[in-house]
């Protein structure tokens, strides 16, 4: 048995030509194979041979000049694994986290502001978007109500109102109908909708850059104080559960039932009216 | 001079006399009235029971008894109570008392951010219970008159079906039921609220509930006002000129924008299960509701049942109510149909004498 390769460069070369072997066994010049391969042939063959053979050695010198690693001493593991070396304050695979932990977010990472405030101008643009689509719909409601309502007085038919009073009903019954006509439409429905979302979205957006310097400075974050709000809805739940569960209580154990009532004094209005 | 007689031009002047003298009244009127003159729910009341931000209040007895058992009555979380007792002369809560009903009211208190995570579980099997529980307790009794209200009949409801030996009579005012009857009648002004909701994904009312943490009481003063807009146009120019030839008037419309402008935010998690499980989803009518794990079958509602619905109501129309009658499980059930509107209904003159009387003459059948 061979004496094993120190290095990975020389485990390599030694395996490529162990390989070379196996692909090209050494045959005698000018000799015809045994199924009578012509010359010509045994000639390709011994160039592709010399190719690849030059190609191998140019890539095991590559190999041989590059960075030579040390064998696996004992020495070498120990330094290999050496606490300083994995802890340390180098690039440590745990430093970054501690150091932010240490000093707080770095800015880069505190202040993507100007990308969150650009959310949120986008989103206030397109609440704008949406509010004005949606008064677009009633402004042409409005429009129609207009029309209709000059029709009716107009109308030979239709007697004209006598008073401004009888007139302003009359307007107001014309705008009312076409008013509900159009917020009964799919496009009314579709617009509140959008204007509804986009409002959302926009105040949803405000909150996230509220809770990034909520974040910086200590301060509990909208989000956290929901949180905690569920667990106390939840927790509340839970034991009015465990007390149903223990059956009814005696009025005097009750919390509240035992404390003195408190009179709500009855008040009368000067000027109101008795039946 | 009678007015047919007169020019045009006299007649427009004769208006205009008239308008501005309107207005010189008007200005007098409000000029002496305080605030004190418009306070709303003042019937005498007691503090009983206190749970977070909830109230539960036993009225004054103003007549002898006439019924042993007492009614609670639930408002919803779109409105307060107070509307039940608007002013002296215009109470639901008064009248019952006058007939010696012996009652009681829960107000649900505003509801800020920190109750976003409240559901119609915290109401019904929490709030409403504890409520309930409290006056059987009191009385002692093993069952009450359940009186609710808008939103707060459909949690009479689920308490009527979930705590059935709870409620000895249950009596429904305003309430939906079907959520998808709105145009059953065909009428364009009707179930507007339930045409927008079915509009909106269930993602956008997550979002809006996300965002604001409850459901904005601005958002449905909003949403009421563009319901009716010939009403909400005219309310402050006309509606209020209309006002100030009597100040009976001006102060019932003062007491109104007052009940009005007082409109709480709705508990998030509630209003999500409102819009999205029963106005999307018509949960309830088909037994498909659930609180806290258990489904709310209107069937199990076995004690009689009072549904009264006002005939013109645009928010909650006549058919979304009336579908109750197929959908409960007794074969007690009676409805009273009132002339108006959804809040004429409490507040209405007419409505005054038939209300109250008829739920009292009803609870004293079955008392």
């Amino acid at each position: 048995m061979s004496e094993a390769p120190n290095t990975w460069a020389d485990s390599w070369a030694t395996s490529q030509q162990a390989l070379m072997q196996a692909m090209f066994p050494v045959q005698p010049s000018g000799v015809a194979s045994a199924t009578g391969t012509p010359g010509a042939l045994q000639e390709q063959f011994a160039e592709l041979r010399g190719t690849w053979q030059e190609s191998i050695e140019k890539w095991t010198e590559l190999v041989k000049q590059g960075p030579k690693a040390a064998p696996l001493t004992p020495e070498a593991l120990r330094e290999l694994f050496a606490p300083d070396r994995w802890s340390g304050t180098g690039p440590g695979a745990f430093d970054a986290g501690l150091r932010q932990v240490l000093e707080g977010p770095k800015y880069a990472m505190l202040f993507d502001l100007d990308r969150k405030l650009l959310a949120l101008r986008q989103l206030a643009s397109q609440r704008d978007k949406d509010v004005a689509a949606f008064h677009a719909i009633l402004l042409k409601a409005w429009n129609a109500a207009l029309e209709r309502f000059s029709s009716s007085v107009a109308s030979t038919k239709v007697h004209a109102p006598p008073t401004w009073r009888d007139m302003a009903d009359r307007w107001l019954a014309v705008v009312n109908d076409t008013l509900i006509e159009a917020q009964r439409s799919e496009a009314f429905v579709e617009a509140q909708r959008k204007m509804l979302r986009s409002a959302s979205d926009h105040r949803l957006q405000e909150r996230k850059i509220a809770e990034a310097w909520c974040d910086a400075f200590h301060v509990p974050t909208r989000t956290e104080m929901d949180e905690m709000q569920r667990t106390v809805a939840e927790l509340r739940r839970q034991l009015r559960a465990l007390e149903r569960a223990g059956g009814p209580r005696p009025a005097a154990s009750h919390p509240t039932a035992s404390r003195p009532r408190k009179r709500v004094a009855a008040k009368k209005s000067p000027a109101s009216v008795r039946s | 001079m009678p007015t047919a007689k007169k020019t045009a031009a006299a007649q427009a002047l004769a208006e205009f006399s008239d308008f501005n003298l309107k207005m010189a009244r008007g200005q007098q009127m409000l000029q002496r009235l305080k605030d004190e003159d418009v306070q709303i729910a003042t019937a005498d009341k007691e503090v009983v029971f206190r749970q977070d931000k909830v109230t539960l209040y036993r009225y004054a007895a103003t007549a002898k008894r006439s019924l042993k058992v007492p009614v609670l009555v639930a408002y919803g979380q779109i409105g307060r109570y107070t509307m039940t007792d608007l002013q002296e002369d215009r109470s639901m809560l008064r009248n019952l008392l006058a007939l010696g009903v012996d009652v009681y009211a829960v107000d649900w208190g505003n509801p800020t951010r920190s109750d976003r995570w409240l559901a119609f579980e915290d109401y019904v099997h929490g709030y409403l219970n504890e409520c309930v529980e409290f006056i059987c307790r009191q009385h002692p009794l093993s069952a009450i008159n359940l009186l609710g209200i808008c939103e707060g009949g459909v949690f009479s409801l689920c308490y009527a079906a979930l705590y059935p030996d709870r409620v000895k009579n249950l009596i429904l005012t305003i309430t939906p039921v079907d959520f998808h009857q709105d145009q059953a009648e065909g009428r364009a002004n009707h179930g507007l609220l339930n045409l927008w909701t079915r509009g909106l994904g269930a993602d956008d009312i997550d979002r809006l509930i996300e965002a604001n943490g409850n459901l904005p009481g601005e958002l449905m003063s909003y949403v009421f006002a563009q319901m009716t807009p010939g009403a909400t146009l005219s309310k402050y120019n006309v509606g209020l000129l209309d006002t100030f030839d009597d100040e009976k008037k001006l102060l019932n419309f003062l007491r109104m924008e007052k009940w009005i402008a007082d409109r709480p935010h709705h508990p998030g998690e509630a209003a999500r299960q409102l819009l999205v499980n029963l106005y999307k989803n018509n949960e309830l009518i088909r037994g498909e509701f659930q609180l806290a794990g258990r489904t709310v079958n209107l069937a199990d509602i076995k004690v009689p049942v009072l549904n009264v619905f006002a005939k013109d109501d645009h928010i909650i129309p006549p058919k979304t109510t009336q579908a109750l009658r197929a959908a409960v499980g007794t074969q007690d059930y009676t409805e009273i149909g009132l002339d108006g509107g959804h809040v004429g209904v409490f507040v209405s003159g007419k409505s005054q004498g038939i209300l109250g009387k008829g739920i009292h003459d009803w609870l004293r059948k079955r008392d």
